[in-house]
């Protein structure tokens, strides 16, 4: 048997590997020590290829948030701006904004903050990027102080300017002036400058490593200290990877939707979400049904509204979404947007899942069955079949596709699940080409603006890109938006107005149909971090998400608060 | 797509042409006395038959939600249900049924494909030998996994013919290989030179004297086709590429990982569509031996 | 036996460009533009802008000549070493990101292959015509042949992985480390392939120990052998015989296997998200990123077609008989 000699000692060498390798996984020498290092995922989809903070969607995990800060963070309990890069803000009128910024906050490269910073970061917007649109109503950025920027409006739109403030993140004036459009769209930013308290340490096309940043700001002027020494965020693997990697606590915090992750949170002690029970999660964003309005029967609001009617969402939440997510309010406004919810006006005019009411409907507005093959035509006696796509592997929302279509067929609307690869279907539902599809595209902002921006939007072009995919025309209701635009943004009351004024249209013509609040999925590891947020009182209560564009609402205390485990 | 294990190598086709009465009922004396053939046989024909007769009995979709989430097995539902309450015993029958169309679909259009390749070279010989031994080849080293993910991948329909035609489309060659080594041993025979000469066409010859000599040679060639096809199937649906909104074992499994059931303790979601596949492939191929030992005096055990 | 290997190549460099030819194809006629999916991808909302952007990346990935220049260019750039740049992976070079993934890949297939091949050779031999071991290596070797690579895999990840914890489960190497050449990385580079690395040597295993079993059997009830007993030959001889004759029907089926050892590979890179190809094909289908696509199924087809002269080399220098039989070389 002189054959399996070789295995045997390939056996031996292995099992000698492993047995050094050990439990924590670090081979000693070069490791990051597991006790100072954070290991998450959830976020990353693909290697990080750049850190370009402008190439909103593709920078690295944290690129935004840990290394590049914004001016303010939101803060959606609160309803309230926290000043981040800026000490403090004015509006001396309505066309004028000054913020001035915090005194001692240097970049990496040595080089301090000034307001030379901010005014380059607005004017890169004259460049094609995803905030060039702030040019419509932004007149001036002028730096009136080494560290006061002011900024003037042609036409005043706070919400929407807010919007910026407490999102954008500012880049150096140094090293970003001289940039054209190319480099800003382009360059892959390698060695990034930022102000925040990480900064680059390593990268592998399954891993992004941070390194804390130990002269950070914050730490004097905040009294925050980030706990980790090294974040390692990994990038997402299939559910069953990232399943296993939690079980044997080899990642801390997974942002991932996780089926059956309610059983685990039950079972193990150590791993836990926000909420112990039901849902577990909290809400990030609200998942839509979309309908075609340039689809005949689909623009037709009574049709709408059957179909809302139509659909059982208890059975998509207690179905594949295992109570881990919570039925939508009729207005699909997220709960901290309470404030902004006529509830008297929901009360009479929401609509719930009664199958009975949605036959009543169809048959008032003249959807019956002639033909007798046990579905609908439309009142003109054409046959009625209609196609609801959603994105191909995103099980959660295959699996609800397949019920809603389920309850369609009760109340006698064919609908047919289709699951094109993604991009195919953003494709196509830019150019209008889709019957129904479901859509998360907009989340938990500083207002519920962005929401009926991506509702109302007008005008209707060609390609719908980030918003009002259904094609609704309502020019009120657009009117309607833009004054809640242009309302102050400590002005809740007169906000609430506007938005009651909107919801009477949402209501009764139901442009898209708001089905579920989509997780702020997040479960985490008690074994090296513990003090994670939780409903509970002694714990902290910011989101703990590395999901981009959470930073500003206030998930970087999350990793200032966490504590190691003695 | 090629599963040499089992390849009949060197069986001598068709010794005799004559007296194949006699030789009929030899082999079949043989065939029931063989444990590997009788073993094979019944479970694939097992496994048949509830692929066949079992959606019968069961009034629901596979893909429906009828029952309790997440049950173990029961005397309601034989093989429990999945996270979402669909019934998993439901689910297994559908998907052996199409899994036995893939294999079929598949492993048929791969075989027509080869034998045809294979008869037509190893008869005509000469430039047409050439030129679909060289077509053979090419198709041979294209590695054919990777061809299927790129168009299985950009089809707009992603139904369950469409993917074994593919799957056929892509792994006949060695069955074209073998077929003609095999054709160009029994062209030269006697029997085969009086066909030629008394004038007969090309077709009918190869229909009427060279396949039914070699008929042991092509039915174990389907069958390790076929088994080639599921397995290849099943990665492909497992991996995403599957039909769309469809059954079948590879997309059972897929399932069954993407909601985590083995963490969740779900192993009867889990275990029968992989066992399904292991079973049905591996009785074809022991079922396969079985034959190989009936046809082919040589390597009975004496 | 030059004229034999002169005819190889030239099989072999027809099947180039008949895949470069495929290859070429992918992104131009499948349904999905390339540029406007990498573009939903960074949000746009100005639709000037949106124009401005695509013509660039049209000029950038050589979309905008006409289709026999493009093909042309494509082979110039194939010489030239370029594959184009990732659309997922953006601006990398397909190259260095393919170049990054190679290692892996082959660091599970060749050890997994050669291993099994020559271990699933010798059980095979040892199992012909021996009542007992034939009626257990058989009905493994068939069941570990028909197991589908990825259930295998899951099942061994599962077991020894999550359960057992004595292999880590995915990736290619613990989170912690960076590549060095310590002694630390090595062991757990180690211990991060060996789970994929069992499970693809398992299921080829089985084949292989079916397949030389099957052969020694017709080789020992082959004229010959029956001759050589007839004359008194030892059994061990006579075995002897019947192993050397049974390698070359191994061997070249080890060139009609490697597509399907490859599938199988692809599918336990997927399941142990081990950064190999397999993984990375995924990836970039999934993304529609067709250019690197096209230069994944270029290195495969280029490995497949070098594993290949390689065994014929092999069979060459094995065989004497090749020599003589110059032209035999497809049966």
């Amino acid at each position: 048997m002189r054959s399996l000699r070789l295995p045997a000692v390939l056996t031996a060498v292995v099992l000698v590997a492993t047995a050094c390798t050990g439990e924590s996984g670090a081979g000693g020498s070069g490791g990051y020590p597991r006790n100072e290092t954070l290991y998450t995922t959830g976020t990353a989809w693909g290697p990080p290829t750049n850190w370009n903070p402008i190439m909103e969607g593709n920078y690295a995990v944290g690129t935004v948030g840990l290394v590049y800060e914004p001016l303010f963070l939101f803060d959606p309990e609160e309803n309230d701006y926290t000043p981040w890069l800026a000490e403090s803000d004015e509006w001396p009128d309505e066309n004028t904004h000054v913020i001035t910024l915090r005194e001692g906050i240097e970049w990496t490269d040595g080089e301090p903050l000034v307001a030379e910073d901010v005014v380059t970061t607005l004017e890169l917007g004259h460049f094609d990027i995803h905030y060039s649109n702030i040019w419509d109503f932004v007149e001036s950025a002028e730096a009136t102080g080494e560290r006061e920027v002011t900024v003037t409006f042609s036409e005043p739109r706070p919400q929407e300017w807010m919007n910026w403030v407490a999102n954008r993140a500012i880049v150096p004036e140094h090293l970003w002036a001289d940039k054209d459009q190319a480099q800003v769209n382009d360059d892959p930013n390698a060695d990034p400058v930022g102000t925040g308290p990480y900064v680059y340490e390593n990268h592998a096309d399954d891993r992004m490593v941070w390194r804390r940043n130990d002269d950070w700001w914050g730490t004097e002027a905040l009294g925050l200290e980030m706990s980790a020494t090294y974040i390692v965020d990994i990038v997402n693997a299939s559910n069953e990877v990232t399943m296993n990697m939690l079980g044997n606590h080899e990642v801390d915090m997974s942002n991932n939707f996780l089926p059956g992750i309610d059983q685990v949170i039950e079972r193990d002690e150590t791993i836990t979400s926000y909420y112990e029970e039901p849902p577990y999660m909290r809400s990030a964003n609200t998942a839509w049904l979309i309908p075609n309005h340039e689809h005949e029967a689909l623009g037709d609001p009574e049709f709408r509204r059957a179909l809302a009617h139509a659909i059982d969402i208890d059975q998509i939440i207690s179905g594949p979404y295992t109570n881990l997510v919570e039925a939508a309010d009729p207005t699909g406004l997220l709960q901290p947007w309470d404030d902004y919810i006529d509830h008297e006006l929901v009360a009479e005019e929401g609509f719930s899942y009664d199958a009975d009411e949605a036959v009543r409907i169809l048959e008032d507005a003249g959807y019956v069955d002639e033909d007798g093959d046990g579905y609908v035509e439309t009142p003109d006696g054409e046959p009625l079949s209609l196609e609801l796509a959603v994105p191909s592997g995103w099980t959660d929302w295959m699996e609800a596709a397949n019920i809603i279509a389920g309850n369609a067929e009760e109340v006698g609307i064919d609908v047919t699940p289709a699951f094109p690869e993604q991009d195919l279907l953003i494709e196509n539902f830019r150019r209008a080409e889709f019957d129904l599809m479901i859509n998360n595209d907009r989340g938990l902002s500083n207002t519920p603006w962005t929401y009926y921006d991506f509702i109302f939007q007008l005008p209707i072009r060609d390609e719908q890109i980030t918003a009002n995919y259904a094609r609704y025309e309502n020019e009120e209701a657009w009117e309607l938006t833009e004054r809640l635009a242009a309302t102050p943004t400590d002005d809740i009351e007169g906000a609430a107005e506007i938005t009651s004024q909107i919801q009477e249209i949402f209501l009764a013509d139901l442009p898209v149909i708001p089905l579920w609040y989509n997780g702020l999925w997040s479960q985490s590891s008690n074994r090296v971090w513990t003090n994670w947020p939780s409903e509970d009182p002694d714990t902290p209560d910011s989101y703990a998400t590395m999901w981009n564009n959470l930073y500003q609402l206030g998930a970087i205390y999350t990793l200032a608060e966490i504590e190691p485990v003695e | 797509m090629t599963d040499v294990p089992g390849t009949p190598g060197t069986a001598d086709p068709g010794t005799t042409g004559a007296g194949g009465e006699r030789r009929t009922s030899e082999t079949l004396y043989y065939a029931r006395r063989n444990p590997k053939l009788l073993i094979g046989a019944s479970i694939v024909l097992l496994l048949l038959g509830i692929g066949l007769i079992g959606p019968l009995f069961i009034d629901h979709g596979p893909n429906q939600y009828i029952g309790p989430q997440s049950t173990p097995p029961s005397g309601e539902y034989w093989l429990g249900t999945t996270s979402f309450g669909q019934d998993v015993w439901a689910q297994f029958v559908h998907g052996l049924r199409s899994t036995f169309l893939t294999g079929t679909l598949g492993g048929g259009i791969a075989f027509l494909i080869g034998t045809t390749v294979g008869f037509v070279a190893g008869y005509k010989g000469g430039i047409v030998d050439e030129i679909l031994n060289m077509l053979t080849n090419v198709v041979l080293v294209l590695p054919g996994m990777v061809v299927l993910i790129v168009a299985v991948a950009y089809l707009d329909v992603r139904g369950l013919v469409v993917q074994a035609l593919f799957i056929g489309l892509t792994s006949w060659p060695w069955a074209a290989r073998a077929v003609r080594s095999q054709t160009l041993s029994l062209a030269s025979r006697d029997y085969v030179d009086l066909a030629r000469l008394s004038g007969r066409r090309t077709w009918r010859i190869i229909t009427s004297e060279l396949a039914p000599n070699m008929s042991s040679y092509l039915v174990m060639s389907f069958i390790l086709l076929f088994g080639g096809a599921v397995l290849i199937a099943a990665g492909l649906d497992f991996i995403g590429l599957g039909p769309a909104g469809g059954v079948s074992l590879g997309l059972m499994l897929e399932s069954a990982v993407a909601w985590s059931a083995l963490q969740l303790g779900l192993w009867w979601w889990f275990i029968p569509p992989g066992a399904g596949i292991t079973l049905l492939v591996g009785s074809m191929y022991i079922l396969n031996v079985g034959l190989d030992e009936v046809f082919n005096p040589k390597l009975r055990e004496l | 036996m030059w004229r034999y290997i002169g005819r190889k190549l030239g099989i072999y460099g027809i099947t180039f460009v008949v895949a470069v030819t495929i290859n070429w194809m992918i992104p131009r006629f499948m349904p999905g533009d390339p540029v406007r999916s990498m573009l939903s991808r960074a949000s746009v909302s100005d639709p000037e802008a949106l124009e401005r952007m695509t013509a660039y990346y049209n000029e950038v990935f050589g979309l905008d000549t006409p289709l026999h220049q493009q093909y042309f260019a494509f082979w110039a750039g194939l010489f030239r070493g370029d594959l184009g740049v990732s659309v997922w992976l953006y601006p990398e070079p397909v190259v260095d990101i393919i170049l990054r993934h190679v290692p892996f890949t082959l660091g599970l297939l060749l050890p997994a292959i050669i291993l099994s091949w020559i271990i699933g050779n010798r059980l095979g031999a040892f199992a012909a015509r021996s009542k007992v071991l034939d009626n257990t290596v058989l009905p493994i070797g068939y069941i570990l042949t028909a197991t589908p690579y990825m259930w295998l895999a899951l099942l061994l990840a599962w077991a020894l992985g999550v359960v057992g914890g004595f292999f880590p489960t995915a990736g290619g190497y613990s989170f912690a480390l960076t590549p060095s050449w310590t002694w630390g990385f090595f062991t757990n580079l180690v211990s991060h392939w060996f789970l994929p690395f069992l499970s693809m040597f398992v299921v080829a295993l089985g084949g292989w120990a079916i397949g030389m079993r099957n052969m020694i059997i017709y080789e020992l009830e082959a004229d010959y052998s029956n001759y050589l007993q007839a004359l008194g030959a030892p059994r061990r001889l006579i075995r002897r015989y019947a192993f050397r004759n049974a390698m070359l029907p191994q061997i070249t089926g080890l060139a009609v296997q490697l597509g399907t050892i490859i599938a199988g590979a692809l599918l336990t890179e997927v399941v142990f998200n081990y950064p190999g190809l397999g993984t990375l094909i995924l990836n970039s289908l999934n993304n529609n990123d067709f250019f690197l696509l096209q230069g994944i199924f270029l290195f495969v087809v280029v490995g497949v077609l070098i594993a290949n002269f390689i065994i014929d080399i092999v069979y060459v220098l094995v065989d004497p008989r090749t020599r003589v039989r110059m032209t035999g070389g497809a049966s």
